[in-house]
């Protein structure tokens, strides 16, 4: 027990609980209370008998006694504070983790959005409205011709019609706008502002000038969140350069801005997690919100207490942590309350690099320390959980120790009544000494096995949580990313290279809409392949060329995603097909989605075919699960898994598919299984011949996508 | 007179105190090559040879194996028995010091001998002397002597 010199939190600290103080006032009181027994013991041992060896033997009883006594009373100062320490840990990881998911998830969110920007600036409806708006400036010497101005307005007004479907696809944007190389905005995405933002000229901000800066249609700009002409509240805008006839090498005519709803984005990220009472409001001393890397608070969970745009009120080294993933975690005082603060620096997520931001966590210091009140009975034995993995080493050592030393006194006692009894009716006085010794024995290693028992079904109820959060973190960022293509399938269905196509059907258009598949599946990564099907089910065009040969010959008309896509009447509409096997891509496993091609390219008509996106889902989804692996200082807990169920509770994506296998129903508690949308569980199953604790959150949707009512699984094997 | 009691699976048991030594947790044993299965081997016990019964194979049962709970009771030879002081009960042992191997101890009981009950016939054991009630649950008194010396009961040497 060296451990008793390096004692963190001493039982005088604050932070102890008074039940745990008197506890331990109990314990060391009743221990104490054994030392004069013992002399007494001793004193009688020289009354009863003359023989030495006997005195010898009951001697050594009693200092045997006060040996355990002894260390019983250091264990009980060392336990406590691994009591505090196994608890600080363990909530301390967990803040660590869920700040991580927050910055993690608007990151990825973020990388989204540099894709769509980059892919908008292509559209011929933009490039050619800048570049009659440009002519038109151009030929300035006198007034333009009545032809050529009817002809800026009509493409204006197209521009802004596509504008409103790109914002009426992606509901993420609050405006987007595109304007000439002079700064002027030529047509705007939002009718409610387009009396005030056309015509207003932004030449002077900054993700103007940058996105007329950049060297081809691979470039982009993020403008970090600041104030712009364009609204009155701040705003985050991504912005690339509009180039000459589309193409990614030409000459820059003019720049496109998106705004993206960065406000209302964080706000349902910030106030995640956070722990609410009965009115759903956050508990007091609980803040999370994003730094940029100034250290301004950008967004907030309680603009009250932690207004947006000033410095946020945390210690300094929690304001400028140096490098991208950096992690510190410390306690302080914020908004008056002793807290404990975790700070995490973006690194961005994949190819996006981020613009510096680091999430904060901020929780009272005493949240740490809280007892569980949940009282469930996950039907496993306190011992079953002291001797679990979930009990770090040192706990379960210490346990050991106690259950030796009670052990120990108990032998003790029962040999020092045999020693008695050997002494006939001047041994009886003792047998009093003994059974007091029992008594103070088993009642303080009682005390302390309450207090492991507590302790150790604290650290499930705290790791349970854990897994309740990772499985949340995985379904939220697979609906948040099937959103995404919800909204990629419903822009690229109105493109006209499609519905020109399937109204002309000739070779070339086809061709052309083939082509048009193909620089979109260049410009995504998450797509393996993209097919336009005709009114029959024939497979008309596809992106991948190499696929084309055994498409043509196939007929999709019996397919769900076809039936789903030909019911379309209006373009804000999509389909999409859950995972199962398909023959069009000989995988197991195929999530496909699909948009209505409407006659003229209109929003709302006639279907005249269906466009079908196959995303590539094992090399998606894995990572995802992967980075919701219950992990411990960074590294996988061993036997982690995390697995995705169909609404039929089929694994459907799994990272292990030797226990969780694809198609498999495993199976779960009743309450794991059957949950409410949005809704999430923990609890304990058997195995594998492995009990195991998981976690799982159902699919709640994520805007305009419902979900497909998947449950995320998150386990441990804990034995 | 007071009785030492421990477990058996889910069996209490209980041994009259002043036919025990010493109590102890699971010594090494020394296996001896030959010995029946039933002998876990010996011990020295303070220059004392000890043969270890295991409790668990003497009631035909699963053996009992070494652990944190297991325990050791060291029971006194005849003679030892004899010097008990101000005994007036009539009890034997064996005429060696010889021990059993049990899963677990529990507490000390005082038993008067009005409480003592006759086993029941359809549950006797040559190792049952007798059954006392404690509340809801029953402790079986066991005589050491039937176990103390298995040489009397020829099948379990086999």
């Amino acid at each position: 027990m060296s451990e008793a010199k390096n004692i963190k939190f001493n039982i005088y600290n604050p932070i102890i609980t008074y039940e745990h103080r008197a506890a331990y006032d109990m314990i060391v009181s009743h221990l104490q209370e054994i030392f004069p027994i013992c002399n007494q013991g001793k004193c009688k041992a020289l009354e009863v008998s003359d023989d030495p060896q006997k005195q010898k033997q009951i001697n050594d009883l009693m200092e045997k006694v006060e040996f355990f006594s002894n260390s019983l009373i250091t264990i009980t100062k060392v336990f406590f504070d691994q009591l505090y320490r196994a608890k600080q840990t363990s909530s301390q990881s967990i803040s660590q983790s869920t700040a991580m998911i927050k910055i993690d998830m608007i990151e990825r969110n973020l990388l989204e959005r540099t894709c769509d920007v980059r892919w908008w600036a292509l559209e011929k409806a933009f490039w050619q409205c800048i570049t009659l708006s440009n002519n038109s400036k151009g030929s300035g010497k006198g007034k333009a011709t009545d032809s050529s101005s009817k002809a800026l307005r009509e493409a204006v007004e197209l521009a802004c019609t596509r504008l409103e479907d790109i914002r009426n696809s992606y509901t993420l944007y609050r405006d987007l706008v595109i304007a000439d190389t002079n700064g002027v905005i030529i047509a705007n995405s939002n009718a409610d502002r387009r009396s005030k933002v056309i015509g207003m000229n932004v030449s002077k901000e900054e993700w103007f000038q940058r996105a007329l800066e950049t060297k081809d249609g691979t470039e982009y700009f993020v403008q970090d969140v600041s104030s712009s002409e364009l609204e009155d509240m701040d705003a985050l805008v991504y912005s690339t350069a509009l180039r000459a006839d589309g193409d990614e090498q030409g000459k820059v005519i003019g720049a496109m801005g998106v705004l993206f709803d960065f406000q209302g984005e964080s706000q349902i990220i910030l106030n995640d997690y956070l722990p609410k009472d009965a009115n759903e409001r956050t508990l007091e001393g609980w803040f999370s919100f994003f730094t940029n890397k100034e250290g301004k608070v950008i967004c907030s969970s309680d603009e009250n207490f932690i207004p947006s745009g000033e410095i946020a009120d945390l210690p300094r080294n929690h304001r400028n942590l140096s490098s991208a993933g950096d992690v510190i975690v410390s306690t302080g005082v914020v908004c008056g309350n002793r807290s404990l603060i975790v700070s995490h620096k973006s690194k961005g997520f994949d190819e996006y690099k981020g613009l510096g931001w680091t999430s904060h966590l901020v929780l009272p210091e005493s949240a740490m320390f809280e007892r569980s009140m949940t009282n469930e009975d996950y039907g496993i034995s306190p011992q079953e959980l002291m001797n679990s993995k979930l009990i770090p080493e040192r706990n379960q050592q210490t346990y050991r120790e106690i259950q030796r030393n009670k052990g120990d006194i108990q032998l003790i006692s029962i040999n020092g009544i045999i020693l008695a009894t050997d002494l006939g009716k001047a041994g009886t006085s003792f047998i009093p000494i003994f059974d007091q010794i029992t008594t103070t024995g088993n009642s303080t290693t009682g005390k302390m096995e309450e207090l492991l028992s507590e302790m150790s079904s604290d650290m499930l109820e705290q790791n349970l949580k854990a897994l309740e959060n990772f499985s949340k973190q995985a379904i939220d960022l697979i609906d948040r990313n099937l959103f995404e293509r919800a909204a990629d399938v419903r822009w690229w269905s109105t493109d006209h290279a499609f519905w020109e196509a399937l109204q002309e059907g000739t070779d070339e258009k086809f061709e052309q809409a083939a082509k048009r598949l193909g620089i979109i599946n260049a410009s995504y990564t998450m797509y393996r392949d993209l097919v336009i099907a005709d009114s029959n089910g024939r497979i008309v065009a596809n992106s991948k060329s190499e696929n084309r040969d055994k498409l043509k010959r196939m007929n999709v008309s019996e397919q769900s995603w076809f039936r789903q896509g030909m019911q379309i009447s209006r373009s804000v509409q999509f389909g999409v097909q859950d995972v199962c096997d398909s023959d069009l891509e000989n995988e197991e496993t195929s999530l496909i989605y699909c948009g209505g091609i409407l006659e003229d390219g209109q929003r709302e008509g006639k279907v005249l075919g269906v466009l079908g996106i196959f995303f590539d889902w094992e090399n998606l989804v894995f990572p995802i699960l992967e980075g919701c692996l219950p992990r411990i200082k960074g590294e996988v807990v061993d036997g982690g898994a995390a697995f995705y169920v169909n609404d039929e509770h089929k694994v459907i994506a799994t990272t292990d598919s030797e226990n969780f296998k694809i198609g498999q129903v495993v199976n779960l508690p009743a309450e794991n299984l059957h949950l409410e949308a949005g809704e999430s569980a923990s609890g304990i199953f058997s195995a594998n011949d492995k009990k195991y604790i998981i976690g799982s959150s159902r699919t709640q949707g994520y805007r305009e996508y419902k979900g497909l009512g998947w449950t995320a699984h998150v386990v441990r094997p804990i034995d | 007179m007071l009785y030492s009691t421990f477990y058996l699976g889910q069996t209490q048991m209980a041994v009259p105190i002043p036919c025990i030594l010493e109590i102890g947790r699971s010594f090494k044993f020394h296996p001896v090559r030959g010995a029946p299965e039933v002998i876990d081997g010996l011990i020295n016990l303070r220059g004392k040879v000890v043969t270890i019964v295991n409790l668990g194979l003497a009631f035909e049962e699963s053996k009992i194996e070494p652990s944190d709970e297991s325990r050791i009771f060291i029971f006194k030879n005849n003679s030892e028995l004899k010097e008990v002081a101000d005994s007036d009960a009539v009890m034997e042992t064996a005429p060696d010091n010889i021990g059993i191997h049990v899963d677990r101890i529990s507490d000390v009981i005082r038993v008067e001998n009005e409480e003592l009950q006759a086993v029941p016939a359809n549950m006797v054991h040559p190792f049952y002397k007798h059954v006392v009630r404690r509340g809801d649950s029953f402790i079986i008194i066991l005589e050491p002597s039937k176990i103390l010396n298995l040489h009397e009961t020829p099948d379990l040497l086999s």
